[in-house]
């Protein structure tokens, strides 16, 4: 493996820092280029990580991006323990530092989601909206790591790409939106039944003779809430980390007083990117958690004839 | 940017975190944070109510002390004519026994008077008369001097 960044182009460092680390199959007979400019030509169908732009796509849809699903699972799972410990150590009397936050949380919750879950009762609703937000804020808060804090050791231990913003990742936010546009289908039919659920994206807005054109509309409207959902969170972190590793890219701290200089302006303009990127990070993953908990409301809204 | 199986995992990741708050985080602490909710509102409402008692309890004790005042004032009022009264009798018993005795007394010294006098009379009469018969030892009819001796009885009974 080259050494890191250190020997890279600005526009190979942004490349590299925007590559997960991908782990699928490469199929027999593929030509892998190694890092001296040789290359090796594989007997067999190959599980194993993608070195390179060209072999991510070689290996297609059946890929996983190990670096989202390592972070995202253990950010996940951290936050379960804590909220579970809490929940087991729960005291009425004497409660901990631990059990106030925790309580604050769960408080905020409930309010918002009895604000604005209204139609009917769900004891799933609360719990996935806290889910939602406390997953999403903790992996939305990786992107205020220094870009290279964890990457660049990794590398030097072998790992060729690192993302450590699983928000950053398409994949993550559409499974999220995916997981919430199921949840919305099928309370959707549960709560207006399956003629009721058709009705709804038929006869409407415009009245039965028009009825192509309201299930145009209603079938847009229906997907646009998904899309919106995943390119909202995907775009606005993507883009955040963009300006990080732009800001990064830009300072080379040589030893010279412009370099010095530049360091210094690139770390202050990170800084401030940082503490404003503090509100979009909380906003974001509120607005994740809102809107989630506005698409259940949607879904269990009994079918009105217009 | 590209989708790929990740997706998948990530759904699948999400489904169970979902299913482990709904089961094991949410309910416990909602309904820890509900039971201290009701805890504290109970403790106001006793605390409350248990300050109503205590008034309560003071306006009873006083009535309570009033009554027992007022009581104690009967008793003493009953109990200091009563004694009055017992005093009164008794007193007036005692003057009565006092009459009585001092009557008894009287009729008893009036007796002794009468006797003694009676007495003193028939011992004077005799030794008189024995004094008599020595001074005058001649023979003298009782009856001529008989009218002398009444008439010098008649002098003494004076």
């Amino acid at each position: 493996m080259a050494a890191p960044s250190s020997e890279r182009t600005f526009q190979e460092y942004l490349e590299h820092h925007l590559q997960n680390l991908v782990y699928g199959k490469l199929p027999e007979g593929y030509e892998r280029k190694l890092a001296d400019g040789s290359t090796t030509v594989l007997e067999n169908d190959t599980w194993t990580i993608a070195k390179g732009k060209a072999e991510v796509a070689e290996m297609g849809f059946w890929a996983f991006h190990i670096d989202t699903l390592f972070f995202s699972l253990l950010l996940g799972g951290a936050f379960l323990f804590v909220f579970a410990r809490a929940a087991r150590s729960f005291s009425l009397t004497k409660p901990s530092k631990l059990q106030l936050f925790v309580e604050l949380l769960i408080d905020f919750i409930n309010d918002t989601v009895k604000s604005t879950f209204k139609t009917a009762k769900n004891s799933l609703i609360a719990p996935m909206a806290l889910t939602i937000f406390s997953w999403v804020l903790l992996m939305n808060l990786m992107d205020l790591v220094p870009v290279d804090l964890i990457p660049y050791p990794a590398e030097l231990l072998g790992v060729p790409y690192l993302k450590v913003v699983p928000t950053t990742d398409l994949n993550l936010t559409a499974s999220l939106a995916l997981s919430v546009f199921i949840l919305y289908l099928f309370f959707s039919i549960r709560s207006k039944g399956f003629i009721g659920f058709i009705k709804s994206i038929t006869l409407h807005p415009f009245g039965p003779w028009m009825l192509p054109a309201n299930l145009f509309v209603e079938v847009i409207d229906m997907l646009a809430k998904p899309l919106s959902l995943a390119l909202r969170l995907y775009g606005n972190l993507y883009a955040g980390e963009m300006i990080f590793l732009l800001i990064a890219g830009m300072v080379a701290w040589q030893l010279t007083f412009s370099g010095i200089m530049i360091g210094i302006f690139g770390t202050i303009l990170s800084l401030v990117w940082a503490i404003f990127h503090i509100l979009i990070v909380v906003l974001q993953a509120f607005i994740f958690m809102m809107l989630t908990v506005v698409y259940m409301n949607m879904a269990h809204e009994k079918f009105e004839q217009h | 940017m590209n989708l790929n199986a990740t997706l998948i995992g990530q759904m699948i990741a999400f489904g169970l975190f979902v299913w482990f708050c709904w089961k094991f985080v949410w309910p416990p602490l909602l309904a820890a944070m509900e039971e201290r909710a009701n805890k504290i509102e109970q403790g106001l409402k006793d605390s409350e109510e248990s300050a109503k008692k205590i008034i309560l309890a003071e306006e009873q004790s006083e009535k309570l002390i009033k009554d027992a005042k007022s009581e104690a004032k009967k008793i003493i009022d009953t109990a200091k004519s009563q004694s009055e009264k017992v005093i009164e009798e008794s007193k007036a018993k005692a003057s009565e026994e006092k009459d009585r005795i001092i009557n008894s007394a009287q009729t008893e010294i009036d007796k002794e008077v009468v006797n003694a006098r009676k007495t003193l009379e028939k011992e004077f009469a005799s030794s008189v008369m024995s004094a008599v018969k020595k001074i005058i030892s001649k023979d003298v009819s009782e009856n001529e001097h008989k009218e002398v001796v009444q008439k010098s009885l008649d002098d003494f009974r004076k």
